[in-house]
């Protein structure tokens, strides 16, 4: 029987691998591998080959690993202290699997799955093997991808095929764990062990092995007391004896040994970790076979929240799960007659999280102005305007570069109900301009916020500055508020026009785990984008400048900077104007049929 | 009314409707018929303005579709197969919407109504995602029909319907052609189209095969013989074959 399911597993990867190397024949999948391929090329695989550089180690350095010579200096007890946090971690990573699940064991079975093997004569057994077998194709993948980063820090020492089965070693214990733990609870919940008793009792668990342990160590071992010169060796030497002191070394043992192939320097230290290693996740297995319980009910209602959350996603939806969700009142009242546009906002806004409300927007506000009108005014902690002035700075930077990729309540999302709203009596500048309504309000809102706090953090540090008056920092900083709409909405017409003008492109692209063709198609959306910013700017700032610096020596610099201002939002709207009218038109002749159908 | 002159709709080299002219007039009801692959779909959707025609004319109310799109579908309801509904808006949010597109003034003295018609009054408040297939048909139906369209295109509108929301939507589809509304409709339920459509139009391979009222469309596949039903006549037209 497992042969038939090992079978369904092979033929569906192998299946998966054809279908996208055949529709590598489509230019717009090639491309995207190429530029896929180039990037893992230059980052990951170029490497790979390579030995790390032998560099003459300092006379004093003798004590420490080879790996140094890669110009890393570790401690030489560097390796168990390694392991002890990578243990910690995993010990944390488990600590989860048994605190957080609410629900009975599914085992994440897909809708057509249990349409054909839950009816089929085959065994509780087989399907948890089946399950068990489709996990260690996605261990052995995320131990592949793991293995190109971990392979360049040198100073781990072993190679590259060492690295990719201490991953496997890693990634298939957490995933054996999870579905025992998983099982475990279930089996906990049907003898009516209550979901917080067992977290209570977990928690206090885990909490009295290690105060039992710090109350065994020796005095002279105890943790260390903070030095005024920072030093991090007392306290890794306090970590390391912590570790290795009973009883928390008994918690601690599966882990160290199962991440142990992965941290092993050379063959030999390599091949001894193997066996212990692979005891710990043979005994996984034992533990989650013989622990196996009722699964199949929760596996189908898993399984049809997933559909409904994927269908959610393909038709464009982006509030997270459909399941569960309740209706809630509009932002705002909408009227039945006035512009129509407002409608997509109106809709647009319900679609995602509801803490977009002006209420909201200027509680911000009150609570930035509060909060850094008192910092300036404490010397103590005046020092933190620098800071946060560059904080806001990077933010903003960020949100208006990238927020157009997440605040997607427009085109993008309605793209899966084009034939009903090209049905609706508009022009198709109307629906562009509807559409881009509610990113627009979100991030400029977002950026507005980013703005007030740069500009009151940096009121205080040149309030002496004979140029950048008062008066001047607030022209500046309401003729950056007044641009940043448009400068948003220009950001946002580039994934949308790509949305539209390649919609075969973009639903490819908005497929998860689609392979690196996809992926190189998003880094090339990305990369268009950002070129089509720069390029919609040059006019606009060019004008400005030129305005600025004229106006500046002649009229002063508030006036400079007020007429600039104008200049550079008339050229923005401009640009923003054909923008919408162009998409619109494009809107109009989209015939999404002939576009799908050549995807 | 619907006025169509030459309509020909082409994907690359394929023809999915070849040189189709008709007329439908207020109070009719045309059922559009064909197998698989027929080039249905794709009518229909020419006809609505949502894919435009390769080549040839439409005319929705006067309004040529290509150039007076705006006029054109502010006359017309598109009520696809599969009903599109935006999964944040609960029943009411979806009417209050499309009021809002089509401005339509107090909009909810028409949507209870409608609301009740369909019976999907109690639910609402409630998201699509808390309605079954046949009450998310509805609902796009009340949307539809909220403008009060005097053209209306039916994709398949019984799909997912219980019997006794498929007695109802027949009726209605009855009682909006007896008020003056143009409809045409397309579906393989070929004993709906009998009980509903004034004409029948036959597609095969994009082309019209035949179209009349039904008695005459019945008349010329009948080959003499009386008593010959719609299926088939459908099945004499068509050759028993697909596409």
């Amino acid at each position: 029987m497992l042969n038939a399911l090992l079978y369904l597993r092979l033929t569906s990867s192998k299946n998966w691998v054809r279908s996208r190397v055949r529709r590598l024949r489509q230019p717009k999948y090639a491309l995207g591998a190429i530029v896929a391929f180039a990037y893992f090329y230059f980052f990951f695989f170029r490497n790979l080959g390579r030995t790390p550089g032998t560099r003459s180690l300092p006379p004093d350095a003798s004590p420490l690993m080879d790996a140094a010579a890669a110009g890393v200096t570790l401690p030489t007890d560097w390796l168990p202290l390694s392991t002890a946090i990578g243990a910690v971690m995993l010990l944390v990573f488990t600590l989860f699997s048994w605190l957080v699940p609410a629900r009975r064991a599914a085992l994440g079975f897909s809708e057509a799955e249990i349409a054909f093997l839950f009816p089929a004569p085959i065994k509780r057994r087989g399907l948890i093997h089946f399950k068990l077998v489709s996990s260690q194709f996605r261990s052995l993948f995320g131990a592949a991808i793991m293995m190109l980063f971990s392979h360049r820090w040198t100073f781990l020492g072993g190679n590259a095929l060492t690295h990719a089965i201490g991953w496997w070693f890693i990634f298939s214990g957490l995933s054996l764990h999870f579905r025992g733990a998983n099982f475990t609870l279930t089996r906990l919940t049907d003898l009516g062990f209550g979901a917080w008793k067992r977290r209570v009792l977990i928690l206090a668990g885990v909490i009295s092995i290690i105060a039992i342990t710090l109350a065994q160590l020796p005095e002279a071992e105890r943790m260390p007391a903070a030095a005024d010169a920072f030093d991090a060796r007392p306290f890794s030497q306090w970590l390391l004896t912590l570790s290795n002191s009973a009883p928390m070394s008994w918690l601690l043992w599966p882990f160290k040994t199962v991440i142990g192939p992965f941290l092993a320097g050379d063959t030999r230290s390599f091949l001894l970790t193997l066996g212990p290693a692979l005891a710990v996740i043979v005994a996984h297995y034992l533990w989650v076979v013989r622990s196996a319980v009722a699964f199949e009910d929760s596996a189908i209602e898993h399984a049809e929240k997933r559909a409904a959350r994927m269908a959610a996603w393909e038709a464009g939806g982006t509030r997270g799960s459909v399941a569960g969700a309740k209706a809630r009142r509009g932002p705002f009242a909408l009227a039945s007659f006035g512009r129509p546009e407002f409608a997509f906002l109106w809709k647009n806004l319900l679609s995602t999280w509801p803490y977009f409300t002006v209420r909201i927007g200027l509680g911000g506000a009150v609570i930035i102005t509060a909060s850094l009108l008192w910092i300036g005014a404490h010397p103590t902690w005046r020092g933190l305007l620098p800071g946060i002035a560059a904080a806001a700075g990077i933010f903003a930077a960020y949100t208006l570069i990238v927020g157009p990729q997440f605040a997607r309540q427009d085109l993008r999302s309605d793209l899966g109900h084009a034939d009903i709203i090209k049905t609706y009596p508009l022009a198709g500048w109307q629906i562009i301009l509807g559409e881009l309504l509610t990113p627009t309000a979100i991030l400029s809102g977002i950026l507005w916020l980013a703005i007030l706090t740069g500009t009151l953090a940096v009121h205080p540090l040149v309030m002496e500055s004979e140029w950048l008056t008062g008066t001047l920092q607030i022209v500046i900083a309401l003729g950056l508020a007044a641009l940043i709409p448009l400068l948003v909405v220009l950001q946002l017409l580039v994934p949308n026009a790509a949305a539209l003008l390649f919609p075969g492109w973009f639903q490819t692209s908005r497929i998860r785990g689609g392979g690196p063709e996809v992926m190189g198609q998003r880094m090339i959306f990305f990369f268009a984008q950002l070129v089509t910013m720069v390029l919609a700017l040059v006019p606009a700032v060019a004008l400005g400048s030129l305005l600025l610096f004229t106006l500046h020596v002649f009229i002063g610099p508030i006036i400079a900077v007020t007429a600039a201002t104008l200049v550079m939002a008339v050229v923005l709207a401009a640009e923003v104007g054909a923008g919408i009218w162009l998409l619109g038109r494009r809107f109009e002749h989209l015939d999404l049929s002939t576009e799908l159908r050549a995807s | 009314m619907i006025e169509v002159e030459a309509l020909t709709k082409r994907y690359g080299n394929f023809t999915a409707v070849r040189d189709l002219s008709l007329i439908v007039r207020p109070g009719e009801v045309l059922g559009l018929v064909g197998p698989n692959g027929a080039g249905k779909t794709s009518t229909l959707r020419c006809l609505a303005g949502i894919i435009p025609a390769t080549s040839g004319a439409i005319r929705i109310a006067g309004y040529d579709i290509s150039t007076d799109a705006v006029a054109a579908k502010r006359a017309l309801a598109f009520f696809p197969d599969e009903p599109r509904l935006f999964e944040y808006l609960s029943v009411r949010q979806h009417l209050n919407f499309v009021a809002r597109i089509y401005g339509v003034r107090n909009h909810e003295e028409i949507a209870q109504p409608l609301l009740e018609e369909f019976e999907i009054a109690e639910k609402a408040d409630q998201l699509p995602g808390a309605l079954s297939r046949g009450m998310k048909q509805k609902l796009a139906i009340a949307c539809g029909l909220l403008h009060a369209p005097s053209v209306m295109f039916f994709d398949e509108p019984l799909t997912g319907l219980d019997p006794l929301g498929i007695r109802r939507m027949k009726n209605s589809i009855r009682k909006r052609a007896r008020e003056g509304a143009t409809i045409v409709l397309s579906s393989h339920l070929l004993h709906l189209l009998e009980e509903v459509c004034s004409h029948v139009l036959i597609l095969k391979k994009g082309e019209k095969i035949a179209h009349g009222t039904l008695a005459d469309v019945a008349a010329q596949f009948s080959q003499g013989e009386t008593g010959v039903n719609l299926e088939e006549v459908f099945i004499r037209a068509t050759g028993g074959s697909e596409g």
